[in-house]
């Protein structure tokens, strides 16, 4: 009975995808547990100077994925995010140090910070959008830093506000723990989001506002919930970077840093999390891979007298306008033959497109 | 009988412009019925009105006994009005089957939070989803593309998709714009024998424009016709289909005209 109603199901032919094989599927696993085993190991020894810098670009990633909700889902530019992630960093030491909270306290209250205040933002984005919304967030974020940024109860002025490491994650090495540990996390809300119906929503909106209401989609509702999410995202980063620095001051938070943040997004490759999460990483650790080649380094200290951490928003643009230009898809374009792989599908360079004219 | 939709002296001006005046369409339990007339007599603002996407000045719209004027769109369509849209309201970059996810919208057992924070409910919510949109793409034969993007497929499969689409909403009264544009004869035939299956077996009642004449005469019930944002006439289609008017409106030529004319003109429109 059952093969006959399966060859009458319209469905088996489509069920007919090619998968692979147990064979298959290990391997793919154990390819995939290649670069996690080398970061894993690399992570539990790696130097102080160096567990730092993993630590900024994990931290760089989840302000990368923060930004993809508002850039990549909703399709609207913020050029704020730094007042976001710098207030969220700001309220976290000011919990810990002025309350004597523990850090996880002001961890909770970095995210609640981030959300309230990027939900205020997404109010605005009810009513405006495109270059005049970019414009507001600029705004924003300018305002905040020259306001709340300067207020010495929350800041202490230039000296900063101490931002202790809770005892467990003390060590420049578990902090990096710490810090991937936020990235796992925040990674599967944004895959969660993205299978669920509150990313769906988001991207019909985007797509066209009009059908989106003709599904049930309460418009308001969606706009606001994903600069809500972005928010809650950036206040967590802007916890574990205060921590990290163990000092929280308010030039860590100027306007160059939401540039070079929508660069990275972009150059990962809007919309797809594992490509932001390289590409965020990629300019986090921009500097340090200058280092890695010496003449460069050389070059850029003596002959130029410029600090490589300064280089990253000449390439950024660079690469940005590569990406527009000539690679759309960003470094997610450039590395989904092998994403696609290990997702289960046969390895090929050229997928079959369904297109219509070509 | 009770109507599922009634609307009465609804008007609305864009400016200086007065789209609709003073419309008044009923729509019984169980009919399809015909919205025909000619190109900017006001069928697409209708409808627009009737989901809210469109605020009229006068008038009500009154769905299933409730005054639904007031509701914002999505409230509307949660309430059971589905529709569809004459240039395709279908969302570019999600595939066939993920567009029949977000259709469900208002259907799914799970509030945001246990969305994005991946509640067991939603994990088991959204494989309902999925079999729920399977079996409505194989109920419309378009189960093998389920997987496929919507970039390259022909027009008049998106239409088809659209309201495979429309129908995983759930809905009970189903709006549908131009549902035969882009299909062939044989195509706008098995859409009605489609259409009347739906009926029997979903209970759904219809609310369509169309061009394409002989699929309203297949299978309205009863038709109405716009022009210059008034109704014209309504009817049964046999008798609409010979009133003098509605081929002048169609032909904007005299009273008098030929019926060959006015199935030359049907033909040409489809």
């Amino acid at each position: 009975m059952a093969t006959a109603t399966g060859a009458l199901d319209p469905s088996a032919a489509r069920r007919a995808v090619w998968r692979p094989g147990l064979a298959g599927w290990l391997a793919r696993l154990a390819i995939a547990a290649v670069p996690v085993g080398l970061l894993a190991r690399f992570m539990a020894t790696a130097s102080n100077v160096w567990a730092q810098r993993i630590s900024l670009a994990l931290i760089y990633a989840i302000i990368g994925l923060s930004l993809n909700i508002v850039l990549g889902y909703t399709g609207q530019v913020s050029l704020g995010h730094h007042a976001f992630v710098g207030l969220s960093a700001f309220v976290s030491a000011y919990v810990v140090t002025e309350h004597q909270q523990s850090f996880w306290v002001g961890l909770i209250a970095a995210v609640l910070v981030g959300a309230v205040s990027a939900g205020v933002l997404g109010l605005v984005a009810l009513r405006i959008k495109g270059l005049y919304l970019s414009l507001i967030t600029l705004t924003y974020g300018f305002v905040a830093v020259n306001s709340l940024f300067e207020i010495p109860a929350l800041t202490r002025g230039g000296a900063g506000m101490p931002a202790p490491r809770p005892a467990l994650f003390a060590g420049n090495r578990a902090f990096a723990f710490l810090c991937l540990l936020a990235l796992v996390v925040v990674a599967f809300v944004d895959w969660r989001l993205l299978r669920s119906k509150v990313g769906r929503a988001i991207l019909s909106i985007k797509h066209s506002e009009a059908v989106a209401a003709s599904y049930a989609i309460n418009l308001t509702f969606y706009k606001v919930i994903a600069f809500v999410l972005s928010g809650a995202f950036a206040g967590l980063a802007g916890a574990l970077f205060a921590a990290r620095n163990s000092t929280v001051v308010a030039t860590d938070f100027q306007f160059q840093s939401a540039l070079l943040w929508v660069l990275m997004v972009v150059v990962g490759g809007l919309g797809n999390r594992l490509g932001v999460i390289i590409g965020s990483a990629f300019f986090a650790l921009f500097p340090v891979l200058i280092g890695l080649v010496e003449p460069l380094e050389h070059y850029i200290a003596n002959s130029l007298n410029r600090d490589p951490e300064e280089f990253s928003l000449v390439i950024g643009p660079l690469l940005a306008l590569m990406t527009i230009i000539q690679f759309p898809g960003g470094i997610a374009e450039q590395i989904s033959p092998i994403t696609r792989w290990l997702g289960g599908a046969r390895f090929t360079l050229h997928p079959e497109q369904k297109r219509g004219t070509t | 009988m009770s109507a599922v939709l009634e609307i009465t002296g609804t008007g609305i001006r864009f400016g200086g412009l007065v789209a609709l005046k003073d419309i008044n369409v009923k729509v019984p339990e169980w009919e399809i019925v015909g919205l025909i007339g000619p190109n900017g007599a006001g069928k697409t603002t209708l409808f627009n009105c009737i989901t809210g996407l469109s605020k009229p000045g006068t008038g009500k719209i009154v769905y299933r006994g409730r005054d639904v004027s007031g509701l914002p769109t999505h409230r509307r369509v949660a309430l059971g009005i589905g529709r569809t849209f004459q240039n395709i309201g279908l969302v570019r970059g999600l595939s066939v089957l993920e567009n029949c996810l977000v259709a469900q919208h208002a259907r799914v057992g799970y509030g945001t939070l246990g969305g994005i924070l991946g509640s067991p409910k939603s994990f088991s919510e959204e494989r309902r989803l999925k079999r729920n949109a399977r079996e409505v793409l194989d109920f419309f034969e378009l189960g093998q593309l389920a997987n496929s993007q919507l970039e390259g497929l022909p027009y008049g499969t998106l239409k088809l998709v659209e309201i495979a689409t429309v129908m995983a909403t759930d809905p009970d009264l189903v709006l549908l714009d131009e549902p035969s544009s882009g299909m062939g004869p044989d195509e706008a035939h098995a859409l009605g024998e489609r259409l009347l299956d739906l009926r029997r077996t979903l209970n759904i009642t219809v609310l369509m424009i169309e061009h394409h004449v002989p699929l309203v005469v297949d299978v309205c019930d009863y038709v109405y016709v716009l022009n210059f944002g008034r109704v014209l006439t309504e009817g049964k289609p046999g008798q609409v289909q010979n009133h003098p008017e509605v081929v002048a409106a169609y032909l904007g030529g005299e009273v008098e005209g030929h019926v060959e004319h006015r199935e030359e003109a049907a033909d040409a429109t489809a």
